[in-house]
């Protein structure tokens, strides 16, 4: 021996990640397809509702798109793990197996958010409003708190419903729920922040809590989900 | 002698099937174990258990005489494996995927190490082509080079011969001596009895997810090894 040494939590966590990003700039299947998906349901929110439509209205339909986009990148976080068994060489890394979790996590948000910021401008154009570039701090914290939200809750139910031969629908079914309080703050502070009216602190205290526990819960579970 | 590593009761239960029943073997230095035995007898569940990538649901596996418990860090360190699934990424190039297992592996002067290794198989020349477009034999080879980057004293073999056809075979053949110094451990699950007697110095067979036959190699003779094999296999009907 002798030819190794201890590589730190973040290190590793960070390794998975460029790993990924490496993987995914040579195929870009993931991004183009989460894309593509998120900009034709803006498109069709934006014929249903014929161009103009309320803040809450378009916050809302912004999330709808982003959650459902992100449902792709999610499905196939894990499965190209098992395609040629490359979790179980994950498996035998000497590290924290939540080093896993968090590495597949930080590169689904990546992804997510990555969609989100190239599909801003689009939704500006597309439902004439200037007000979504107008405020691009708030609009990115947001975005990063509640795709946090997505990511972390998609991560460790795509582990989950990975070995499942429905997984593709099985993720949503069991995604969407679980979400669902976080899009409806979401909706709220992204309305706020397009025209600001009433409060929100109610609704970042409410994410920021859900990004916590859904940061905790896999942290301690995930060693128990990944075993077969 | 200290067995490196020591299996005691194993037990692994998948909902109402018993994968291994109560497995007992003691498996020192530099001994190569060749386990066979037919589909389903547990060969691989009792290799993941080792690898700890399968929690046990009775019994204990002990490395150098400390149980693994929650902290198996210390075996996973000290074990290479190479499965029949390559456990490479398709869309990373040869050295791409070294690398990434190196760094989470903490291989010092990893660029070295890649580089050699990459020579040692054969795959240098390819090492910036993507995984995708390898053959079974150069993904076995590469899969060999990604299991001993960290140069684990133990090697846990899961049916490598799997796929290769008969020059491929051979490669991994020449590959698995070379790696053999008396000091390294080798358990290497297959259904290739010549294979696996050829390479061995110790032979076991497991049948139902238990060890029914566990011999030194000098002990027996491979006509009788071969016996003892299909009368295991023939009760299976």
């Amino acid at each position: 021996m002798g030819r190794t040494a201890r590589v730190g939590f973040l290190r590793q966590v960070l390794y998975i990640v460029a790993k990924d990003f490496r993987a995914e700039l040579r195929t870009k299947e993931l991004f183009n397809s989460m894309f593509l998906f998120a900009l034709l349901a803006l498109v069709i929110f934006n014929f249903s509702f014929a161009g103009k439509m309320p803040v809450r209205i378009l916050a809302g339909a912004m999330w709808v798109s982003f959650l459902f986009a992100s449902v792709l990148g999610l499905n196939r976080s894990f499965v190209k793990e098992h395609e040629k068994g490359s979790i179980e060489g994950l498996l035998v890394i000497p590290c924290d197996r939540s080093v896993i979790y968090f590495g597949k996590l930080l590169g689904n948000l990546l992804f997510i958010f990555l969609v989100e910021i190239v599909s801003l401008p689009l939704i500006s154009v597309f439902f004439s409003r200037n007000e979504i570039l107008q405020k691009p701090l708030q609009l990115s914290g947001i975005l990063v708190l509640g795709s946090l939200a997505i990511s972390s809750v998609g991560t460790i139910l795509s582990a989950i419903t990975v070995n499942t031969r429905t997984r593709e629908l099985l993720l949503p079914i069991l995604l969407f729920p679980l979400v669902l309080p976080v899009l409806i703050g979401a909706v709220e502070v992204t309305a706020y922040i397009f025209q600001p009216k009433g409060t929100i602190s109610q609704w970042i205290r409410l994410i920021a809590i859900y990004d916590i526990i859904f940061l905790l819960v896999p942290y301690l579970l995930f060693d128990y989900v990944v075993e077969e | 002698m200290e067995a490196i590593i020591e299996i005691k009761d194993l037990e692994k239960v998948f909902g109402h099937k018993k994968a291994l029943r109560g497995v007992n073997l003691k498996i020192y230095e530099g001994e190569f174990l060749s386990l066979f035995g037919p589909n389903g007898a547990g060969k691989t569940t009792l290799l993941k258990s080792i690898a700890t990538i399968l929690r046990p649901t009775r019994g204990k596996i002990y490395f150098r005489g400390e149980p693994l418990d929650d902290d198996s860090l210390v075996l996973r360190e000290s074990i290479g494996l190479v499965s029949h699934n390559s456990l490479l990424y398709d869309d990373l190039t040869a050295y791409e995927n070294l690398l990434f297992y190196a760094r989470m592996y903490g291989v010092n002067d990893h660029r070295e190490r890649i580089n050699y290794l990459l020579h040692q198989v054969g795959l240098y020349h390819r090492k910036d082509d993507t995984v995708r477009t390898f053959s079974r034999g150069m993904l076995q080879r590469l899969a060999i080079a990604r299991a001993i980057l960290h140069d684990p004293p133990i090697l846990l073999l899961d049916e490598p011969y799997t796929g290769l056809d008969a020059q491929a075979a051979r490669i991994l053949d020449e590959l698995i001596e070379n790696l053999k110094d008396g000091k390294r451990t080798f358990i290497m699950t297959s259904h290739d009895l010549d294979k696996g007697f050829e390479h061995a110095t110790r032979l076991a067979i497991l049948f139902y997810g238990e060890v029914v036959f566990d011999r030194r190699k000098e002990e027996t003779s491979i006509e009788e090894f071969e016996g003892e094999f299909w009368k295991w296999v023939g009760q299976q009907g």
